[in-house]
């Protein structure tokens, strides 16, 4: 540590780590900026085309984006994400607003540790597996009841359903454990049943996060791309039967990536679509910072006031009030039952165990695909499998080279990530102070993670792979994913930054040590086993994302990558186009492959869930 | 009125875990009389005013061991439900917990649970409940507004109001003035004399010059333990106990 004179300011070295910081919690800022200039660049190119209007593209009722006379009107496109989306929710909202109201209200300590995280695995399956699920086992089930087709809107709505649950689920839960212990003890000490408890006065006071809840998860299910994609199909027209084929918008961008659109202003049109899905998501995350920040019992709410309506009925009545006595309701025994007591005790029971119910769906739900995906999976691993080449033969399939691209791709994303993502959150817990820089780069970092996956692909292709002409290769892809992982990455360090004691900056600055030497010798050492937990975390999610690399990864090359400029392929997308295969030896093909990538999802896992207890185990603060 | 009679409490063992926070107490309280329970801060006397209501019952690992009898029934019993004791005996706490919802459906709130929905039933006991708690002149023309936009006294008048529209026979209040201004608890001290006439009150609180001023009758806790229990005039003025006398006289606590 030759530092130079302290007295004497800011040494060169210090300037230079501090530089480093900020660029690197920039490095969001540029992200953003990347995406924005995507978009905004060929929607342009898209408009500028004689076949595209503006006009035409938000009020026109037709989406036919080939053939001699396209036409490129959004509302198709709307209405299938919101068909998907709206279905979801409506699935959802009241099983996740009821598995989080019995977590927080009824379940004992010990089966809530159980049941929560169980939930929470239906978020960790990779979305291209749920597409699996939805368009092999969840549509052939449907369509032996009902007259669908094979593509169908309702086996996507309910996989996103399940995937959009545990956002809910956990969202709603912190809202409604934040009620504070004396509203409900006020309740119940006025006679109200648990149960009366936790609708009437529990989950009216939660409201505002389980607003936030919804909205998160919607904007989650719009951008859902990869079980759409599989399960609702690619043709796109202005209807709401769920029981027919519908294309969202993503799913257009899918298809755009996966060359089954022609090049030129069809593929364009991506773009203009993804401009669309990007508004639609960022103002459903905006509206749920919002609808966070509102804190209880401010300022009336709009359920308060419609309480208040409900009574409002008999304001007329008010002037009325009499000056008698309280109507002569008093029971003789008030310690014996009445009528209306038994019939509060029976719909207590049956209420606790509708709600209670909603968590066994979920688990059912997650039982179901994961014995599907083995019973077709299992069979097909063995070692040739696992080492031999894709082929066009499934007999003689295998992953080797797949399982290769990916461990590639996903270490390259990492070297990208992890310094840039430790830098950035570094920088704004340690090095920066609350400020308007500040505030911002945080507000970006947020909404950064709450863009829609497909839309970092678009970004990959037009600016990594065609402006820098890093073309389809790794190099495109981790690049992509690395913009795509970064906020989880600030988010989980800053997390395990926080948590180190405030002292030990403290101790170390008053020995007169420099802020950097401050954190870099006794804070970043400390805070090692949570970053490392969250960087696992990041590579598990980095695995199973499909619908980013779609543009990048290339069917055509069976080989292993052998540097950064070469082509590969990646387990997920494997998935995706082995389970769109219309013979049934492919699709169990992708059920192995899914196995695969299950084990290396649940390995990941473990091995956070490892570092996090070792390190608690060993912490001596 | 149904007042219910006297509250007799025997032997009564609260613990939390294996941690005893009450310890063996038996006491009378008096029908239509306020009793209020004094002793320094973590004696026991909010475990002990929650027996009352079973609402020990909501927290885990509390245990309740001996009985309390009450209009011929030992409230303790597993015979006994909760949610119906409570409506009989009711209770307002240390700091207002209003509901985020209207000044008029937090009084309603006890009712309509109870399955009463006839607004012209509501209108009658919430205004009677807000006149008994000394609270509907300052609310009458504001009744749908939040009750968040209360004061803190009015606040904890509005808790008396909600606990009163249930038609209880008895009133708990744990500390129900610590939290606010002298003046609300001026209101609040001169509101539990006239409610006195219709109600049993148990009243816990730290203030002794509070307990001397409101209460009929007076109960000193210490870690636990049930030292004294007399006429109020007496514990102050003669208590027999010389733990009493030093509490009572600032000399620990
Ligand atoms: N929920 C609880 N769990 C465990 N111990 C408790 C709980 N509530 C109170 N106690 C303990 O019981 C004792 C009596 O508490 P309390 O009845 O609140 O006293 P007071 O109201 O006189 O201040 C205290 O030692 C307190 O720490
Ligand atoms: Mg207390």
């Amino acid at each position: 540590m030759t530092e130079a004179n302290p007295l004497e300011g800011d040494s060169p070295k210090h300037k230079f780590v501090l530089g480093s910081l900020f660029a690197s919690a920039s490095l969001s800022v540029v992200a953003s900026a990347l995406i924005i200039y995507t978009l905004a660049e060929g929607t342009i190119e898209f408009f500028l085309a004689e076949e595209a209007t503006f006009l035409g593209f938000i009020g026109g009722g037709e989406w036919v984006p080939n053939g001699r006379n396209p036409r490129f009107g959004i509302w198709p496109l709307l209405s299938g994400t919101f068909l998907i989306a709206g279905g979801a929710l409506l699935i959802a909202v009241p099983l996740g607003v009821s598995a989080a109201l019995y977590l927080s209200e009824f379940a004992s300590n010990r089966s809530r540790k159980i049941l929560k995280p169980a939930v929470e695995i239906l978020s960790g399956i990779p979305s291209v597996v749920h597409g699996f699920f939805a368009l092999l086992v969840i549509s052939p089930f449907i369509r032996t009841y009902f007259d669908a087709s094979y593509f169908n809107a309702a086996s996507a709505i309910i996989v996103v359903a399940a995937m959009i649950l545990p956002i809910i689920v956990s969202i709603s839960d912190d809202a409604i454990r934040a009620i504070p212990r004396e509203m409900r003890e006020a309740s119940l000490a006025l006679g109200a049943t648990r149960w009366e408890t936790a609708s009437r006065v529990v989950l009216p006071a939660a409201r505002s996060g389980i607003v936030a809840s919804v909205l998160l998860a919607l904007a989650r299910a719009v951008g859902e791309t990869m079980a759409v994609t599989l399960a609702a199909g690619s043709v796109a027209s202005l209807h709401l039967d769920p029981l027919r084929e519908v294309q969202t918008l993503t799913a257009y961008i899918a298809q755009v990536a996966t060359g089954d659109i022609p090049p030129g202003t069809a593929t364009d049109a991506g773009f203009a679509v993804g401009a669309t899905l990007f508004i639609l998501t960022y103002t459903a995350n905006t509206l749920a910072i919002g609808a966070t920040k509102k804190r209880l019992g401010r300022k009336p709410g709009k359920l308060s006031k419609s309480l208040g309506n409900l009574s409002r009925k008999a304001r007329s009545a008010i002037s009325s009030f009499s000056n008698g006595d309280i109507p002569g309701r008093a029971p003789v025994d008030p310690l014996s039952p009445n009528s209306t007591d038994l019939k509060r005790r029976k719909s207590e029971v049956i209420w606790r165990r509708l709600i209670g119910s909603s968590l066994l769906l979920g688990m059912g739900f997650l039982t179901i695909l994961l014995h599907s995906v083995i019973k077709a999976g299992a069979p097909g691993i063995d070692l040739a499998f696992l080492t031999d080449y894709p082929s066009s033969r499934a007999h003689l399939a295998g992953i080797g080279p797949v399982i290769l691209g990916s461990i590639w791709l996903i270490a390259l994303t990492m070297i990208f990530a992890l310094p840039a993502g430790v830098g950035a959150a570094v920088y704004l817990t340690e090095m920066s102070r609350p400020s308007p820089i500040n505030l911002f780069l945080r507000r970006t970092i947020q909404n950064l993670a709450a863009v829609p996956s497909i839309i970092f692909g678009l970004v990959g292709l037009y600016v990594f792979s065609r402006m820098l002409g890093f073309g389809l290769s790794l190099l495109t892809g981790s690049l992509t994913l690395a913009m795509m992982v970064l906020p989880m990455i600030v988010v989980t360090s800053e997390e395990a930054l926080l948590a180190v004691p405030k002292g030990f900056r403290e101790g170390a600055l008053a020995v007169g040590a420099t802020r950097w030497q401050a954190v870099r010798y006794h804070v970043l050492p400390n805070a090692v086993p949570g970053i490392a937990t969250g960087a696992i975390l990041s590579v598990a999610r980095a695995l199973g994302e499909t619908a980013p690399i779609l543009f990048v990864a290339s069917i055509f090359s069976k080989t292993a990558p052998t540097g950064v400029l070469d082509g590969f392929m990646a387990m997920p997308i494997q998935i995706f186009f082995w389970t769109r295969h219309p013979s049934q030896s492919f699709q169990d093909l992708a059920a192995s492959t899914i196995l695969v990538l299950l084990m290396l999802l649940l390995i990941l896992n473990a091995m956070a869930l490892f570092v996090r207890n070792r390190a608690e185990a060993r912490r001596s603060w | 009125m149904k007042k219910g009679g006297n509250i007799s409490v025997k032997n009564l063992t609260i613990k939390y875990g294996d941690k005893v926070a009450i310890n063996d107490v038996s006491i009378e309280l008096i029908e239509g009389k306020v009793t209020a329970f004094i002793g320094p801060s973590g004696c026991g006397k909010s475990t002990f005013l929650r027996a009352f209501n079973r609402m020990n019952d909501e927290i885990i690992g509390a245990s309740m061991e001996g009985d309390i009898s009450w209009m011929g029934k030992q409230i303790l019993s597993d015979e006994i439900d909760p949610v119906l004791l409570r409506r009989a005996v009711s209770m307002v706490f240390q700091k207002p917990n209003v509901f985020p919802i209207s000044i008029y459906e937090n009084v309603a709130f006890g009712l309509r649970i109870q399955g009463e929905n006839e607004p012209s039933n509501l209108d009658a006991a919430v205004k009677q409940s807000l006149v008994d708690a000394a609270l509907w002149d300052e609310v009458k023309d504001r009744l749908y507004d939040d009750a968040y936009s209360l004061s803190g006294g009015q606040q904890q008048r509005l808790c008396i109001a909600r606990a009163l529209a249930i038609g209880p026979s008895v009133l708990l209040m744990d500390e129900p003035t610590s939290a606010l201004d002298p003046i609300a608890t001026a209101k609040i001290e001169e509101l539990i004399s006239t409610l006195k006439s219709k109600l049993t009150i148990v009243i816990v609180t730290h203030s002794m010059s509070q307990a001397s001023r409101i209460s009929d009758h007076t109960a000193f806790l210490y870690l636990g333990d049930l030292i004294e229990f007399g006429e109020t005039k007496q514990i102050f003025e003669d208590p027999k106990q010389e733990l009493t006398g030093q509490y009572i006289s600032g000399r620990f606590g």
